[in-house]
C-alpha cells in the first residue's frame, strides 16, 4: 500500500516535470521566434538599402523619376517637423487628461474617458486621415504640414492619456498625503510631487506614442501630402519619411526600391533612437528620485 | 523637459525658414504620366528658379476628387471627366492634354516572345471568359506558326482605380459590343473574371510569376520590366506592334474637340496602334491665385512645346502639332 502510493506520487511529479521542462521550452522558443521576426527584418533592411545610404542620401533632395542618385533629406526634415507638431498637440491635451483622470475624475466618468480612449487607440490610422483631411484640408484648401501634424497629433492623444494616467496613478498615496499635510494646496502636490515623480514614466510613454506615430503613413497621404521641396511654410504640404518610402516602394524603377529600403532603415534607426532615449531618461529619473 | 520642447521648436522653424520667396504649386493625379511630369517640373524648375511644381501621383480619381475640391492647383487625369464630374465642380475646369500613351496586352506564354497577333474582339472575349484557352482556333488563326499551348488563359487586371484601366475598358467597350453591354468603361469595372493586381507593378508581378497570364500594363511599363506583348489588330486590319511612332499616330486624324475631351481608341488611322491616348491636366478657367496661375499657364506652354522633346526618352508620345496649336489657343482664355 505505501509503495503504491509513493509510485503514483512519483509518477505525477514526473509527469509534472516533463510539462514544465517542454512549457519553458515553448516559451522560451516564442521569446527567440520574437528576436528571430526582429533580426530577420533588420538584415534584409540593411541587405537591400544599404547600398543606398550614402551622405548624399541625407543631404539632397529627391531626383526625378527614373534618374539615379538624390535623397531624401527633406522627408527627414519633414519627419521631425510633423513629429514636432503632433507633439505640441498630443502631450498637452494627452497629459493633462491623464492627470485629470488620475486625481480628479469620479470613477464612473474616468471609466468612460478610459474607455474612449481604449476605442480610439483601435481606430485604423488611415480613419485620423481622412478626420484631418474633413477639418483641416478642405477648409484650408490646401494640404498642408499642419493637417499631417494634427492628425498624428490626435492620434498621440489617447495614448498618452492611457500611459501617463497609469503612471501618475503609480505615485504612492504617502507622497501626496506628506505634502497635503504640510499645507500645500492640491495643485502644487500634483505639480511639485506628483508629476516630477512619475515623470519618468510619462516621458516613456512619451516617447514611444512617439516612435509609434512616427512609422505611420496611411494618416499622411491625405494631410501632409508629400512635396518633392523643401517646405517654406508650415501651411504647405511636406514631404515626411514614410510618406516617401511608400512612394518610392510601389514605383517601377530598381533605384528607387534601394532608396526606399533605405529610408526604412532610417525609419527604423529614428525609431530605435527615440525608444533608447525612453530608456536612458528612465533610468536617470529613477537614479534622481532615489537620490543617487 | 524644456530642452526637448526647444529642440522641437526649434526644427519646426529651422525647417520652415529655407526658401522664403518661391512659389509652390501643388498638383495630383494620374500615375500614368508620373515619369514625364516629374522630368518636365525638374527642368523647368531649373530655367525658372523661382518657381517649385509638387506633383503627387496618387491616381486619376484622385487628381480629379482633389482639383474638384481645389485642394491642390492643378490635377491630371488619364480618363476625361465626365459631365456629371465637370457640372460638380465649383469653377469651369479645362482639359489640357499633354503627352499620349499606350496600354499593352502583356503575356507570358512559354517560347512565344513579342508579337503574338490579337484582335479587338478576341481580347475582349479573352476578358469576358469566352475564350479559356491559348489554343482556341479563334487565337490561333491570327497566329499561324505560332506554337500555342492548351493551357487555360489566366485574366490579370487592375485592381484599384486606374487611368490605365480606364483606356483599356474604352477600347474593349469600341471593339465590343458585348463588352460594352455587359461591362462598359470605367477606371474601375465589374471585371467577368481574372485576377486583380494593385498598379502596374502588380500586375506585371503577376504576369511574371502566372505561366498562361494576360494582362495589359503601359507601354513604359512593359519595356522597362521586358515583359513580351501583342501586337493589336487596328481598324484596318493591320497588326500593330506599339510604338511611339504607332501611338502618335492614333492622334492623326481624329477630330479634337474644342475641350479636348476625346477617346482616341480603335483610330482609323491605318498605321494606328488601337489602344492609345492622351493624358490630361485639369485646370481651371479662372485661377484663384494670379501668381500661381500665370506660372502654370506658362508652364503648360513650355511643356506642350519645348518640353515634348522629353517624351520620347520616357516613351510617351508627343503631341500632334495641330493639338499643340489648339492648346495655346485655349490658354489665351484661362484667367489669372
Amino acid at each position: 500500500m505505501k509503495v503504491l502510493i509513493h509510485s503514483s506520487f512519483e509518477r505525477t511529479r514526473r509527469r509534472r516535470a516533463i510539462w514544465d521542462r517542454a512549457m519553458v521550452y515553448v516559451l522560451s522558443l516564442c521569446a527567440i521566434g520574437v528576436l528571430f521576426i526582429l533580426f530577420n527584418i533588420l538584415t534584409h533592411l540593411f541587405i537591400q538599402g544599404i547600398t543606398s545610404l550614402n551622405p548624399e542620401f541625407f543631404t539632397n533632395l529627391p531626383k526625378p523619376v527614373g534618374e539615379k542618385g538624390g535623397g531624401m533629406a527633406n522627408a527627414i526634415a519633414g519627419t521631425f517637423t510633423l513629429l514636432g507638431l503632433a507633439v505640441c498637440l498630443g502631450v498637452p491635451i494627452g497629459l493633462g487628461a491623464g492627470i485629470y483622470l488620475s486625481e480628479y475624475a469620479d470613477l464612473k466618468f474616468a471609466h468612460a474617458v478610459r474607455f474612449m480612449s481604449d476605442v480610439m487607440n483601435g481606430i485604423p490610422s488611415i480613419v485620423y486621415g481622412i478626420f484631418a483631411y474633413t477639418v483641416c484640408v478642405l477648409p484650408m484648401k490646401s494640404f498642408s504640414a499642419l493637417s499631417g501634424g494634427f492628425a498624428l497629433g490626435i492620434m498621440m492623444i489617447p495614448m498618452i492619456t492611457r500611459t501617463s494616467e497609469q503612471f501618475v496613478r503609480m505615485v504612492p498615496v504617502q507622497l501626496r498625503e506628506a505634502g497635503l499635510a504640510l499645507g500645500v494646496p492640491k495643485w502644487r502636490v500634483i505639480v511639485d510631487i506628483v508629476v516630477p515623480a512619475a515623470l519618468g514614466g510619462i516621458m516613456t510613454g512619451i516617447m514611444v506614442t512617439l516612435a509609434r506615430v512616427a512609422g505611420e503613413t496611411a494618416p499622411l497621404l491625405f494631410t501632409a501630402f508629400g512635396n518633392r521641396y523643401w517646405q517654406h511654410s508650415l501651411a504647405q504640404p511636406i514631404a515626411a519619411l514614410p510618406l516617401q518610402v511608400f512612394t518610392y516602394a510601389i514605383s517601377p524603377f530598381d533605384d528607387w526600391h534601394r532608396q526606399a529600403w533605405a529610408g526604412a532603415i532610417v525609419l527604423i534607426l529614428m525609431v530605435f533612437m527615440i525608444n533608447g532615449w525612453a530608456q536612458f531618461y528612465v533610468v536617470r529619473h529613477s537614479r534622481w528620485l532615489s537620490g543617487k | 523637459m524644456k530642452k526637448i520642447l526647444a529642440l522641437f521648436v526649434a526644427m519646426i522653424l529651422g525647417a520652415s525658414m529655407a526658401f522664403a520667396d518661391s512659389t509652390l504649386i501643388n498638383g495630383a493625379g494620374a500615375t500614368f504620366p508620373y515619369p514625364i511630369y516629374s522630368k518636365w517640373f525638374d527642368e523647368y524648375g531649373k530655367a525658372n528658379p523661382g518657381v517649385m511644381f509638387n506633383y503627387q501621383s496618387i491616381g486619376s480619381g484622385g487628381g480629379i476628387k482633389q482639383i474638384t475640391a481645389k485642394t491642390v492647383d492643378f490635377g491630371a487625369s488619364d480618363g476625361p471627366m465626365s459631365m456629371d464630374q465637370l457640372t460638380a465642380a465649383p469653377g469651369r475646369i479645362y482639359h489640357i492634354p499633354t503627352v499620349m500613351g499606350a496600354v499593352v496586352v502583356a503575356y507570358n506564354l512559354e517560347g512565344v516572345s513579342k508579337g503574338l497577333k490579337l484582335s479587338g474582339d478576341v481580347l475582349a472575349d479573352i476578358y469576358l471568359g469566352k475564350i479559356t484557352q491559348w489554343n482556341d482556333p479563334r487565337i490561333t488563326e491570327q497566329n499561324a506558326g505560332v506554337n500555342l499551348p492548351s493551357s487555360s488563359i489566366v485574366v490579370v487586371h487592375r485592381s484599384d482605380g486606374s487611368g490605365t484601366s480606364f483606356i483599356f475598358t474604352d477600347y474593349l467597350s469600341a471593339v465590343s459590343s458585348d463588352w460594352k453591354g455587359r461591362v462598359g468603361k470605367g477606371t474601375s469595372v465589374n471585371w467577368p473574371i481574372g485576377l486583380g493586381g494593385k498598379g502596374n507593378e502588380g500586375v506585371a508581378g503577376m504576369l511574371k510569376q502566372t505561366p498562361g497570364s494576360i494582362g495589359y500594363v503601359e507601354l513604359a511599363y512593359a519595356k522597362q520590366n521586358g515583359l513580351p506583348y501583342a501586337f493589336m489588330k487596328n481598324q484596318s486590319g493591320s497588326y500593330i506592334e506599339p510604338t511611339l511612332a504607332s501611338t502618335s499616330k492614333a492622334a492623326d486624324g481624329a477630330v479634337i474637340p474644342a475641350d479636348f475631351r476625346v477617346s482616341i481608341v480603335n483610330s482609323p488611322n491605318p498605321e494606328s496602334y488601337p489602344i492609345a491616348s492622351f493624358t490630361w491636366l485639369l485646370i481651371y478657367k479662372q485661377m484663384d491665385d494670379h501668381t500661381k496661375g500665370a506660372a502654370i499657364v506658362n508652364f503648360i506652354k513650355w511643356a506642350v512645346t519645348d518640353g515634348q522633346k522629353y517624351a520620347e526618352d520616357l516613351d510617351y508620345a508627343p503631341l500632334p502639332a495641330n493639338v499643340v496649336q489648339m492648346i495655346q489657343q485655349k490658354l489665351e482664355q484661362v484667367k489669372y
